[in-house]
């Protein structure tokens, strides 16, 4: 059971990396013009809304990229395929940094909004705990010095995260709800105007080309890693 | 009469092949003395043979029957590993206590230890002895009795020339009554021993 | 199994300075109340309510390391493995000492707790009952964490971080007097879910 990637592939991935950057760069750079100069001020929440552009893409990546890592690991146990575990660590990092944003922003937007930086509310528990579960899967790869079984151990702990988080969604919804009913998740009939649909769509395209690009150059690191794991060890 | 087999046992460690192909037959009253270099797989083949570590190639049978499936080879084999099974904080008689109860068996104790010149100690908190006496007190539960086969992983390791002239004398006595003996070491033991293997 | 039970009694009977240290870090955790709340007699039942919850998560937490850490850092964790082929049994050993060792003693002693913050007899038995079933699913939560971490030493933090947000739904439910059966089912979910995963931990860390 090996990794079949040659060196060609990773050469293939370095060499695409100076493209990636320049396209998420580019990619924000139009996002935050649109979405700071070409979008109007919302009626009620003004410009303080413009946060959105950034908050809302960050907590759906967020989200998706412990998806994926679960995922991920659920099937590199089905399959027992070592190339799910390295994409399971490769973007564990963006996910957090993704989470942390989502954090920061909802707490800055929060404050005009409601006039606090935090309401203990199902999502923004949840968010935190998920944030929390990202630092426990990082820092438990660490801790364990046999890597092999460390990529098993936290691996399991994704799983069990990912179990973990709708029954803090469900129980914390049980035990108070102050937030706004969810707007964007219904896309058929969208309570936003389009004009703010455009930014939204294009910051959504950067922060995905910044999860690709991270999550590549993460990549090609693990592998590396992980060849010199195997070549070190005598 | 007992016989433990290993055929073309190989076992992979992450993506290192510790175990390379490794045969050898052993019969009741016999000694099997693994020899190696430092990591060269002598503790993952006495896991093995225990049972600890499953994913392996190849076959190991003890009186014909895969290790695996027999599900009272478990009961057969002592294995004092490279850790003492202590608990520090406790006296050596409380440790004692609580390993006659994992190995549902009451020993005299007393007695057994004078025999070592070690009866003394009886009362003393095992965080206060030498790594030496540690090791001496550890191999005690060679003494458990209802067992056929003994793996040992380097048990010489810190004893001094009386307590390892003792230890021989033991796996002699234990090879008399019909027991088969796994032991890794890297020191020369004396002739008598039966087998040795490289691996 | 039963020889597993004895000697996990015995040795905490034998090292009994933990079980005491258990109960007295309960106790000051909640006597902390009044001194940084005030002791206004109100105020002091309900915040008694949810830090009870809270006092009792830090006691499972501080005594993880002793499930299954201490034995397999000195070896012994070899003999048992082997003693118990079965390990479902060896796990649920596990759980029972646990339990009882360090639970049960912060049960006995709820009574008198709360007695001292103003609680009245039905409020006293809803949260008896609340803390029973629930310290039960915590048991199994810390047991996991416990075989999952066997290879990261000297880690009570990182064990924290894993386990506190497992506890935060027994938390939430636990507070609330009714809720009994959401806990009973919390519990039942965590069993299923360590018994699997325990296993699995013992296993990779015995190869």
């Amino acid at each position: 059971m090996y990794i079949k990637i040659k060196n060609k592939h990773i050469e293939l991935i370095k060499s695409a990396n100076p493209y990636l950057i320049f396209a998420t760069i580019f990619a924000f750079v139009i996002g935050l013009y649109y979405s700071l100069f070409q979008s109007p001020p919302d009626y009620i929440q003004g410009d303080s809304m413009r946060i959105m552009y950034i908050h809302v893409p960050s907590a759906w990546f967020a989200l998706m990229t412990y998806s994926i890592l679960a995922g991920s690991c659920v099937l590199w146990f089905i399959t027992r395929n070592p190339l799910f575990n390295v994409v399971a660590r490769s973007i564990a990092q963006v996910g957090m940094v993704f989470t942390l944003m989502s954090l920061i922003t909802g707490s800055i937007w929060g404050k005009p909004t409601w006039g606090v930086w935090w309401v203990w509310d199902a999502r923004l528990t949840s968010m935190l705990i998920l944030f929390f579960l990202y630092i426990a899967y990082i820092f438990l790869w660490q801790a364990i010095s046999n890597k092999e079984l460390a990529s098993k151990i936290s691996a399991a702990l994704a799983i069990i995260g990912f179990i973990n988080i709708p029954i803090i969604k469900f129980s914390v919804d049980w035990w108070n709800t102050l937030h706004q009913p969810a707007s964007i998740s219904k896309l058929s009939a969208p309570s936003i105007d389009v004009s703010m649909l455009i930014p939204l769509f294009i910051m959504t395209g950067a922060c995905f080309l910044f999860l690709v690009t991270v999550s590549l150059i993460r990549f090609r690191l693990v592998l590396i890693e992980n060849k010199m794991l195997r070549t070190s060890s005598l | 009469m007992n016989e433990l087999k290993t055929e073309n046992l190989s076992c992979k460690r992450g993506e290192n092949a510790v175990l390379n192909n490794v045969n050898f037959s052993i019969k009741s009253g016999e000694t099997l003395v693994v020899k190696g270099r430092n990591g060269s797989g002598k503790t993952t083949l006495l896991r093995i043979l225990s049972n600890f570590i499953t994913s392996y190639e190849g076959k190991v049978m003890f009186n014909g029957i895969s290790i695996s499936e027999d599900s009272l080879y478990n009961s057969k084999f002592n294995l004092i590993g490279q850790k003492n099974s202590l608990k520090e904080n406790l006296s050596i008689k409380k440790n004692f206590d609580l390993w006659d109860i994992l190995f549902n068996e009451a020993l005299d104790h007393v007695k057994l230890l004078k025999h070592n010149n070690l009866y003394h100690l009886i009362n003393r908190d095992v965080g206060s002895l030498s790594d030496g006496q540690k090791k001496c007190i550890s191999l005690h539960r060679l003494n458990y009795k209802k067992y056929e086969l003994w793996f040992l992983d380097e048990p010489f390791v810190y004893l001094d020339e009386v307590n390892t002239h003792l230890l021989i004398e033991k796996i002699n006595q234990f090879n008399e009554n019909m027991g088969i003996v796994i032991l890794t070491s890297n020191i020369n033991l004396p002739k008598n021993f039966h087998k040795e293997i490289n691996i | 199994m039963p020889n597993l039970i004895k000697r996990d009694l015995l040795l905490s009977f034998y090292s009994s300075a933990n079980f005491f240290f258990t109960v007295s870090f309960f106790i000051l955790v909640l006597i902390l109340i009044p001194f940084a709340f005030g002791t206004q007699t109100d105020q002091l039942k309900n915040l008694f309510k949810g830090v009870v919850w809270i006092a009792l998560a830090l006691s499972i937490i501080i005594t993880v390391d002793r499930i299954y850490n201490t034995d397999y850092e000195d070896g012994n964790l070899d003999i048992i493995m082997q003693k118990n082929k079965t390990i479902e049994y060896l796990i649920i050993s596990k759980y029972i000492t646990h339990w009882f060792i360090y639970c049960l003693p912060l049960l006995v002693i709820l009574p008198v707790l709360s007695f001292l913050f103003y609680l009245d007899y039905l409020e006293t038995v809803q949260i008896f009952i609340n803390l029973f079933i629930g310290s039960f699913g915590m048991v199994f939560i810390a047991n996991f964490v416990s075989a999952l971490t066997l290879g990261a030493r000297r880690t009570i933090f990182l064990k924290a971080i894993i386990m506190i947000p497992l506890f935060v739904p027994f938390i939430i439910f636990g507070s609330d007097a009714g809720s009994w059966p959401i806990l009973l089912a919390l519990s039942m979910l965590s069993f299923v879910i360590s018994i699997y995963v325990t296993a699995y931990g013992l296993r990779l860390y015995g190869e």
